[in-house]
């Protein structure tokens, strides 16, 4: 198996490589951030809206969090502008090539986040309208949150896809490019450090004091409950977290392995471990609260989320390594020949204006040889007809050209042409009569 | 051409690009840079009036504003990057390389229009506590106007400039952009429009939220036709300073003088829609500031649409100087550089376009090989059966006689004379030969034709693995390994 190797587009790049791989990974965590919260937002409103059946508050709950949703979903596309403009810059040849591929579902991504935005305004807006009618209230919730959770599948599929040149010969269509290795054990992974973001993000935001003024729940101490509630889903999502990253790691193809980048998840791995020490001391110690050491917790996640997102970074560029190198030098090829071929054109050109051309011959070619062929009828009539209706009469073909008609019910009509002068008519009449 | 080619027969791919990006302008001129200002003029009415009913209503066109802009009009706007990388990868490549930094730029202001949209409507309801609160609101609700306009103005600036065929061969920077001639009237055209747009859109919002008060319908429409023929005035100044040096610049870079004529033409069709339009407009305006409340709604709604009418029209006479490039002067509409032209017409471009099934044309494979021609140099502008369809401008051409292949080669080699927005062939005579028999092999059946969306790209073969290319020697290093 071996991958096509094409041509990277011949211009400079706007800066050093360097520095546009640092803004790079730096945008994507930003934007990825809040694409988090907006899917991790989304999935726990619908669940605190099935709660709030039973649990009114919950119902309330669920409100609250909609609205971060809304706000969180509009900062998660502005964010990801900057990324998806760096990828575009830096790995051309392979992510249009990966793009192209997956290009139908690629481009429903617009029609289908469109969609999600506005259920999400819909449901957020409209919520007094519906709480009535439960099935549609959640059923938009549903679709939304649905909606939510398929996107970021497609994009996991699309930037899996462009790391491996050699699998695209293989792939037909979105879903044999998402049934690759490693896009499904991503995508949990993914998946569950949206959990974890938004359910840390929750426990500090209904902690505020603010809250209960903000929610109006029936009674104040609730909160309480739902941040443990919180808190325990970002402990169960981190231990996932883990466990999902180690399949990614067994099953990550080789071609992008280094001792570099282990050493990255290792770092970055062991970051996270003294919150999970701490968080599992304040979800099972009745001396611990939640708020304690929540500082250092976020430090701790906020550290490996940083090296991680480098590693991902540096796994791509090894992937690549060979296959960018390969680019450059056929670039390189493709562009020393352009130059050759285009000198040779150029001497061509030369010689034959030094050969005397028939007058009339280039006028002719450049406007009238499109429809008229010697002896076929193409679009007008062909030149052997042309000479038999006008032998011996150019300023026939002249008056024709100036003010042209239809003649044949069959052909289209001519058109005018205006820009030739007199002179230029003059010889073209004559070369196609003695052509 | 060389990108795996993304094709959707049955609309076409520049139909694609152009829906996105048509209601990406709609939005963006009537919703947001002719709308903002005129939300946050009735929330100042409102704020001298002490009349609750105008804050609530600036509040309800808001909402409006809102939802759309940050749902429609976002990701309209990011659907010209998916749109255009999938259909022309090596134009928006090349753009990106160049115009990197004024993109940049422009997603920065882009950034904080989206964050001040978000502050300036969910404080709201808060920033109604104190007068100082709420004249601090107001403030950002100029701001958020402000930032509006500056993304539209960065986005003509790099529209501008790559329409305009000198200087992006020669400076390729963005201030050559802005400094360009035809800029700042192509800009005062378009804020002018805009603003008269956003005006009409809003009152015709208004129509909607006012249908129980209509002595409150008869102040604010008053109100906004004022600010929107204040504009109007603008804007015809605007377009005369346009026809004034505009359509001589084009003429200018023009080559071909079959283009001079149609451009003529074309702008003429602006000119007389501007005329009708501005005249209709602002006898509509006129009459709702003398005797306001008198103007049925219908007028308002048709007013809008001969703005939006006006705005398509000068979208299309922008993209007519373009043709047959879709960089001035470096690329063809295409993908093909018109450096490569010597190269692929003396090859073929079949040997040098990576993801090609075929390379050598035989006596048996030439519908098939001319079927890949037609991919390559083709089908960013044509589908065989959908929009801008190649089978109905052959039978346009050759009727229901049967199509000889001859005929449609002698044709293909020398359309760009005739056609002036066409392109050159860009590949060798063999390839000539055999996309005309793939053309005439149409009149009777026409196979579906997907691109690799569906069909996936060919298994590599010496040609795409290879690192020198084609079947050429290595030509950039010394020492050089032969094929």
């Amino acid at each position: 198996m071996t991958a096509p190797i094409p041509r990277d587009i011949p211009l400079p790049l706007p800066a050093p490589e360097g520095f546009l791989e640092v803004l790079l990974v730096a945008a994507f965590l930003v934007h990825i951030i809040f694409v988090h919260l907006m899917l991790g937002g989304s999935l726990f409103s619908l669940v605190c809206q099935i709660k709030g059946l039973k649990t009114p508050d919950y119902e309330k709950l669920a409100y609250r969090i909609m609205q971060t949703v809304t706000v969180n979903k509009s900062l998660a596309v502005v964010m990801g502008v900057a990324p998806l403009l760096i990828i575009n810059t830096l790995y051309a040849p392979q992510f249009y090539a990966s793009s192209a591929l997956i290009g139908d579902m690629w481009m429903a991504v617009i029609p289908m986040v469109t969609l999600a935005f506005l259920l999400a305004y819909l449901h957020k807006f409209w919520w007094h309208h519906f709480i009535n009618i439960p099935e549609l209230h959640i059923g938009i919730a549903a679709l939304e949150t649905g909606l939510f959770l398929f996107i970021p599948l497609i994009f996991m599929t699309n930037v899996n896809l462009m790391l491996f040149p050699e699998y695209w010969p293989e792939v037909k269509g979105f879903f044999s490019a998402m049934l690759l290795p490693n896009v499904l054990q991503r995508y949990l992974h993914f998946l569950s450090a949206s959990i974890l973001f938004t359910a840390l993000f929750l426990v500090w935001w209904t902690g505020r004091k603010t809250f209960q003024q903000e929610a109006h729940f029936s009674e104040s101490h609730i909160i309480i409950s739902m941040r443990r509630f919180f808190y325990a889903f970002a402990f169960g999502a981190t231990i996932f977290q883990i466990l999902t990253g180690l399949i990614v790691l067994a099953s990550l193809p080789a071609q992008g392995m280094s001792w570099h980048f282990i050493m990255l998840l290792i770092l970055g791995g062991s970051s996270a471990l003294p919150a999970i020490g701490w968080m599992w001391q304040n979800l099972t110690r009745s001396t611990h609260l939640i708020d304690d050491n929540f500082k250092q917790i976020i430090a701790c996640f906020a550290f490996a989320t940083l090296i991680m997102g480098i590693a991902r970074h540096d796994y791509r560029e090894n992937a690549l390594a060979d296959h960018k190198a390969a680019i450059v030098e056929k670039t390189a090829n493709y562009m020393a020949a352009v130059k050759e071929a285009g000198e040779q054109a150029q001497q061509a050109a030369k010689t034959q204006e030094r050969q005397a051309s028939v007058p009339g011959e280039s006028a002719f070619n450049q406007n009238c040889a499109a429809c008229h062929h010697a002896t076929l009828p193409t679009v007008g009539p062909a030149l052997q007809e042309i000479k038999a209706l006008y032998a011996d009469n150019p300023s026939g073909i002249i008056a024709w050209t100036k003010a042209p008609g239809k003649k044949r019910p069959d052909s289209m009509t001519m058109p005018g042409f205006a820009q030739l002068s007199d002179a230029q008519l003059t010889a073209i009449s004559h070369y196609i009569l003695s052509h | 051409m060389d990108f795996p080619i993304f094709h959707i027969d049955f609309i076409g791919n520049r139909l694609l690009i152009a829906v996105d990006a048509i209601l990406h302008v709609l939005i963006n001129h009537a919703f947001a840079v002719g709308a903002l200002p005129v939300v946050a003029l009735l929330e100042f009415f409102g704020m001298r009036s002490k009349d609750p009913r105008w804050d609530n209503l600036a509040y309800r066109l808001l909402k409006i504003i809102f939802i759309l802009t940050t749902t429609v009009g976002a990701l309209t706007g990011v659907g010209i990057w998916f749109s255009a990388a999938l259909v022309n990868p090596a134009a928006i490549g090349s753009l990106i390389r160049v115009f990197f930094w004024g993109w940049f730029t422009e997603w920065i202001v882009f950034v904080c229009e989206v964050s001040l949209i978000m502050a300036y409507f969910l404080s709201w309801q808060t920033a109604k506590r104190s007068p100082e609160s709420k004249l601090k609101h107001l403030r950002l609700g100029i701001f958020l106007a402000a930032f509006s306009w500056i993304t539209m103005a960065i986005i003509v600036a790099i529209l501008g400039f790559m329409m305009d065929p000198g200087s992006w061969l020669t400076e390729r920077t963005l201030l050559s952009g802005v400094l360009n001639p035809m800029y700042f009237p192509q800009l005062a055209l378009r804020t002018t429009l805009a603003m008269v747009m956003g005006g009409i859109t809003m009152i015709c919002l208004t129509y909607l939220y006012t249908r129980n008060d209509r002595e409150f319908r008869t102040l604010v429409t008053s109100a906004i036709s004022r600010w929107s023929g204040a504009w109007l005035v603008g804007l015809i100044l605007a377009s005369i300073w346009y026809y004034q040096v505009i359509p001589d610049h084009m003429l200018a870079n023009i080559p071909v003088a079959f283009a001079t004529q149609e451009y003529v033409r074309w702008n003429g069709r602006l000119k007389v829609l501007l005329i009708v339009g501005l005249i209709y407009v602002g006898r509509i305006l006129w009459v709702s500031v003398k005797r306001p409340g008198q103007v049925h709604g219908a007028k308002y709604l048709l007013s809008a649409v001969l703005l939006f009418a006006m705005l398509g029209q000068f979208e299309r006479v922008r993209e007519f100087i373009r043709k047959p490039f879709i960089i001035g002067n470096y690329m063809y509409a295409n993908g093909i550089r018109v450096e490569d032209y010597p190269l692929l017409q003396r090859d073929g471009i079949l040997q040098h376009a990576t993801y090609a099934g075929i390379r050598e044309i035989t006596a048996d494979n030439q519908a098939s090989a001319g079927r890949e021609v037609f991919e390559q140099a083709c089908t960013r502008c044509h589908t065989v059966n959908g929009v801008n369809s190649i089978r109905a401008q052959l039978k346009n051409m050759y009727g229901d006689k049967p199509w000889q292949s001859e005929a449609i080669a002698a044709y293909v080699e020398n359309m760009h004379g005739a056609r002036y927005f066409m392109p050159p062939f860009p590949g060798n005579k063999a390839e000539l030969n055999a996309l005309a028999v793939y053309l005439a092999s149409l009149q009777k059946r026409a196979a579906a034709f997907n691109g690799v969306q569906i069909n996936g790209i060919p298994k590599p073969d010496h040609i795409s693995t290879s690192i020198s290319y084609g079947n050429l020697p290595h030509l950039a290093t010394p020492h050089g390994e032969h094929h």
